[in-house]
């Protein structure tokens, strides 16, 4: 056996940093919620911050410095100083694929990594892409495809099946098991279940998703991370350049490839080179290496070692088809007219600007007490897919509430002030007098108006004589809007009881972010 | 046979297993009412103060709660409000009616409702939550509505309404006090405690609000509060129910109690300037024989 030299395997301690990242994650994951102060403490949105790949492409599609995402600056120093240590130690998603890939081993696992190129592509692609005007960084940065995953899919299901369950034995089981299981949903309701079940657009795609990512297992270890992962691959470059260096095996090895043959990454070639763009340093070999000669060290050789050193064409490619790809936005149908059901969260900025900023993590759908925020799917185009809209049936903006502006790791939905949310308007609310009762039918009814939050009530009624169906002449309360009060929350459309769609429904007429969509007012004339 | 009763031999009969939501019939028969209605309006800046000299006017908590009574106090949290606001039971009225609960020997006191804004905002921001959790008595729960509770129940002498699902713990209670917060509402004119029930019921509440003076009288018929407490400490006077400029809001510092839901309500009108017969829940309740509305029935007594 090895003369291991470490009594503790220096993977072990990689393992712990590993659990105590995730748990961190997870932590500010469960905390990115309404805690009883109208100021988050925690959220997890501060990893978003530390994330190099989000900074460069949202700072490329925005041309210009995001100060909220310099912390990535951080990780690039690490990374050039420690290698791509961070996708081995640190990253949740890593870890989670490293946790779910005994229960994925393939029998026959692939040593070579499959598309060594294809990571740089897609790198090149969404960099550039970025810069000339369609941001999708959102949909493959690791950090978001986790978030929005478990936001939109995992938790919800869980909690769920959770509730489906305690449900089933509060009213079917006898008194003595509930002895056992209310304490114990208490427990869980006050630890890690959400505060309420929420309901999500687009859970299944989100799944698929994520769930694709632990799949890809059964092709080989960490595919993701070898292959697709853009992040692994910005920070496989800044290792690639950076100081640390593993030295590999020699000729003395002989016949030996153990290091080789239990590389997760695929980092050490057939000559027992390591390829440090690739390797995560996660220590496996320096732990199992017969004849512990495997270093890690800051002296990097005089030449540059093996690995990718990248086709040209196929970078040159990538590149060129991220630039020209966002040459068919601007044809688009969209570019003209938008989509008016298209209701963006309080505080988003301009559209065009707002999709740069948004990497589609979904920390605003995840926190919005409201249940309002829902990913888009192709409304906004291809490029805003899982970006958040206000869906005002299944849910309401809440009027004293300014959370999703808090937790926007990137600014696209700036953070504002109660005052100024008391005033921001993200649409306006319309009736559809054919349906609301007291218009069509002559039925009172004013749940609309009992619900409007504005102090001055943006809903007022009329007190009229109207015809109801069975043709009487009744006295009823007519509701109507006032558009200068009315800030499109939504509550009255979340409210309306009639089944179906609502009688007064919320487009986004008006919005503060779009000037270009100011609604007509009467004093100052229209057309 | 009371509520308490029917329940026990629920789980006696079936030895604690149902196999279906129980369905509770619930006793409409009138408890023997005395022919005039007392009600007692007490005036005062210190709301601690104020409750109890108005409790005090009707004998007492002792007159509503025995010892080991599980006691329901339902004020109204419904909206995202300071207590300023007006659009909530004030924090102080519900604490001194905790304590005189515990006081009389209440075995267990909860306190929630039904909130039309997000529920944890509600319960914060009206104080509630703070201030019952200052008082640090384990027999005092503030919980969250937990939608398993909801059971439906027949209302045998409703008119507009044959069933409705109502919160099991209400049902249970030995002691249901209604706290609502006298204010201002765009449909019904007023909303007082026959209103404030509504945050006992589950489904789709909207949908009552056609004919919803009947309908709120219909609940009275099975949600019969012991004792009825009208916080008019403060009175939202326009855009309610939820209000939210402090220019819509009286401060009057009064306090309405009686055993007599209908009465309560009759009486809270008047310091509206509206007569009891405009508001159509009163009306409909009276008609149901649920209490007394005309004032001079009423014996009155001011402290």
């Amino acid at each position: 056996m090895a003369n291991r030299k470490h009594i503790i395997p220096l993977s072990r301690w990689r393992q712990l940093s590993q659990a105590v990242c995730l748990l961190l994650f997870l932590f500010l994951f469960s905390k990115t919620d309404y805690t009883g102060s109208d100021q988050l403490e925690y959220a997890v949105n501060i990893i978003f911050r530390f994330d190099p790949l989000i900074a460069t492409a949202v700072m490329l599609a925005a041309k210009s410095v995001v100060l909220l995402l310099l912390p990535a600056l951080i990780l690039v120093a690490l990374s050039l100083l420690l290698g791509r240590f961070f996708c081995g130690w640190a990253c949740p998603l890593g870890t989670l694929i490293d946790l779910v890939h005994p229960l994925l081993k393939s029998h026959n696992p692939a040593l070579d990594t499959r598309f060594p190129r294809l990571r740089y592509g897609i790198l090149a692609f969404l960099l550039s892409a970025a810069f000339f005007g369609l941001p999708l960084v959102g949909y493959l940065d690791p950090f978001s495809l986790l978030v929005r995953g478990l936001t939109l899919a995992v938790e919800p299901a869980i909690n769920h099946a959770a509730t489906s369950f305690f449900t089933f034995t509060y009213q079917k089981a006898p008194a003595l098991v509930n002895l056992v299981t209310e304490p114990l949903y208490d427990f869980l309701q006050a630890t890690i279940l959400p505060f309420s079940q929420k309901h999500y657009h687009l859970v299944y795609l989100s799944m698929a998703i994520l769930a694709t990512v632990f799949l890809l297992e059964l092709n080989q270890r960490r595919f993701f991370c070898r292959n697709l992962c853009p992040l692994g691959a910005l920070l496989g470059l800044l290792a690639r350049f950076g100081l640390m260096n593993g030295a590999g095996g020699n000729d003395a090895c002989g016949r030996c490839t153990t290091c080789r043959n239990i590389c997760r990454m695929g980092a050490i070639d057939e000559q027992r080179h390591i390829d440090m763009a690739a390797c995560t340093l996660c220590l496996e070999c320096l732990d199992k290496c017969p004849r512990s000669t495997i270093i890690f060290n800051w002296k990097k050789p005089l030449t540059l070692q093996t690995g990718y050193s990248g086709s040209r064409r196929f970078f040159l490619g990538s590149l060129t088809a991220g630039a020209l790809l966002p040459l068919f936005t601007n044809v688009r149908g969209l570019a003209k007219v938008t989509n008016q059901r298209l209701i963006r969260p309080p505080g988003a900025l301009g559209e065009k600007e707002f999709l740069s900023l948004c990497v589609r993590c979904g920390e605003c759908m995840k926190v919005c007490i409201g249940n309002t925020l829902q990913p888009v799917f192709l409304e906004a185009g291809i490029e805003g897919m899982f970006s958040p809209k206000v869906d005002s049936r299944l849910g309401y903006c809440e009027f004293n509430c300014t959370l999703c502006g808090q937790v926007c790791p990137t600014g696209a939905i700036r953070e504002l002030q109660l005052t100024e949310k008391h005033t921001f308007k993200i649409g306006q609310a319309f009736f559809d007098k054919n349906r609301c009762l007291p218009y069509a039918r002559g039925i009172p009814c004013m749940v609309c108006e009992e619900h409007c939050p504005t102090a001055d009530k943006a809903i007022k009624f009329n007190e009229t004589m109207a015809t109801n169906d069975r043709g009487q002449q009744v006295q009823v309360k007519q509701p109507f809007v006032v558009a200068e009060l009315c800030i499109g929350c939504g509550i009255c459309e979340h409210k309306c009881p009639l089944p179906g769609a609502a009688a007064i429904r919320i487009t986004n007429a008006g919005e503060t972010r779009s000037p270009d969509k100011a609604l007509p007012v009467a004093s100052a004339g229209y057309g | 046979m009371d509520r308490r009763t029917f329940l026990h031999h629920v789980f006696l009969w079936t030895a604690g297993l149902t196999v279906t939501i129980p369905r509770f019939r619930v006793s409409t028969a009138f408890a023997g009412q005395s022919s005039t209605s007392r009600l007692a309006v007490g005036k005062d800046i210190d709301y601690g103060l104020l409750v109890e000299k108005t409790l005090a006017a009707l004998n007492g908590m002792n007159a509503f709660i025995r010892p080991g009574d599980k006691v329901v106090i339902k004020p109204n949290i419904g909206w995202d409000r300071s207590p300023e606001q007006a659009a909530n039971t004030h924090p102080l009225v519900v604490k001194a009616l905790v304590e005189h609960a515990l006081e009389a020997g209440a075995a267990k006191v909860q306190v929630f409702d039904r909130t039309c804004n997000e529920q944890r905002r509600c319960y914060k921001n009206s104080g509630i939550e703070d201030t019952l959790k200052g008082l640090k008595n384990k027999k005092v729960s503030l919980e969250h509505i937990d939608q398993r509770k909801f059971v439906p129940v027949d209302l045998e002498r409703g008119k507009s309404l044959s069933r409705m699902e109502i919160y099991r713990d209400v049902l249970e209670a030995d002691s249901y006090i209604n706290v609502p917060v006298a204010k201002h509402h765009g449909l019904s004119r007023l909303t007082l405690g026959l209103k404030n029930s509504m945050g006992v019921i589950g489904g789709n509440r909207g949908k009552l609000h056609f004919n919803l003076g009947q309908k709120l009288a219909d609940l009275a018929t099975v949600v019969r509060p012991t004792l009825t407490v009208i916080d008019a400490t403060r009175m939202l006077l326009r855009n309610g129910p939820q209000g939210g400029s402090l220019n819509d809001v009286q401060i009057s510092n009064t306090v309405i109690a009686s055993a007599d839901p209908v009465a309560a309500d009759a009486y809270a009108t008047t310091l509206f300037g509206l007569k009891p017969e405009e508001i159509a829940s009163t009306k409909a309740a009276y008609d149901l024989g649920l209490g007394e509305m005309t004032i001079d029935n009423l014996q009155i007594i001011e402290v």
